[in-house]
């Protein structure tokens, strides 16, 4: 494996590594969609964390087409997918003493959901 | 600290980063060169002054506020801030309502080139487990007790988007110069678990 030699780096700090994709996928849901993450297990890489898994919440923003972490970290190419910011209620996670008011968001892969 | 510190032995995560290092190099898989420059450069060149010159900006320019908000990573890109760990930005902002605090629950994602490196806090396990659960009870903890009544929302960083806080400009800061309002904004107050400093206790 190549190793990224000292003058790379500027280079690198300046730029990133994008991950966002300048292709078309699909558009699944709509901004204010109610949805499920699904309750999946996956042996592989993910980044639907446990606690969103078979939630309920509501899409708040359309974020455009990503490179899909669950076969791009295997080496199984970018599988580029749309992603959506998602709201989801603390009661909805945390069970009935949880806040009313409160709320996590995060993103979440055109395959974690379920409508 | 001090003497003591030096003839401590070396903690545990010290000795499984030095022995991952070496190995790393043994192997051939980094050169060490350019991975002095990365700490270089994120020890010294890039902090959280960057992100304080943003928000500062913001709170007194209302077209930059807007495109700030609209499409964070454009508007932070007009300071020349893009890049690593700041490739996709979007800027939340705090109302009286509305209070927001930022989180990778999976690792430590976090806006690098906005706000340097990670403080420690942001990378263990008890904040990253306990926000999600009780935003208040970590605030708290943090020093910040806001009323009841307002909402907390947690960004849970588990993508490559990556998010920075805008805070509310403090009341008694009108006239101020952007340099002297970029002096009240800490850090923690563009996480989410911090407000910005007063003008009293920056002068205290």
């Amino acid at each position: 494996m190549p190793t990224v030699p000292v003058e790379m780096i500027d280079p690198l700090v300046a730029h990133g590594a994008p991950a966002r994709m300048n292709v078309d996928a699909p558009t699944r849901f709509k901004v204010g969609a109610v949805i499920h993450a699904r309750n999946i297990n996956p042996l592989h890489h993910t980044r639907l964390p446990r606690y969103i898994r078979g939630r309920q919440g509501t899409v708040v923003r359309d974020c455009g087409v990503f490179i899909l972490p669950d076969t791009h970290a295997h080496g199984l190419g970018p599988c580029p997918e749309r992603l959506y910011c998602v709201r989801f209620e603390s009661r909805e996670l945390w069970g009935d003493d949880a806040d009313t008011r409160n709320a996590v968001y995060i993103t979440l892969w055109d395959r974690y959901i379920d409508d | 600290m001090g003497a003591h510190h030096h003839h401590a032995p070396p903690s545990d995560v010290r000795i499984r980063v030095r022995a991952i290092e070496s190995l790393l190099l043994e192997k051939g898989l980094v050169d060490s060169a350019a991975m002095d420059k990365i700490v270089e450069t994120f020890e010294k060149d890039i902090g959280p002054r960057r992100g304080a010159e943003v928000v500062a900006h913001a709170w007194t320019d209302p077209e930059y506020r807007k495109r700030l908000l609209e499409n964070g990573t454009a508007a932070i890109g007009e300071f020349g801030y893009t890049g690593l760990q700041a490739e996709e930005m979007i800027v939340v902002e705090d109302t009286p309502k509305v209070h927001n605090m930022v989180v990778c629950t999976l690792c430590s994602c976090y806006p690098w080139t906005v706000l340097g490196l990670p403080p420690v806090w942001y990378k263990s396990a008890p904040y990253r487990s306990r926000v999600v659960i009780d935003p208040r009870g970590v605030l708290k903890e943090f020093g910040v007790t806001l009323p009841e009544s307002t909402e907390i929302r947690v960004w849970d960083s588990n993508s490559e988007l990556r998010y920075m806080v805008l805070p509310m400009r403090p009341e008694g800061t009108e006239g101020l110069s952007e340099e002297a309002l970029a002096e009240l904004i800490t850090r923690d107050s563009m996480i989410g678990t911090g407000l910005p400093k007063t003008p009293a206790e920056v002068a205290a």
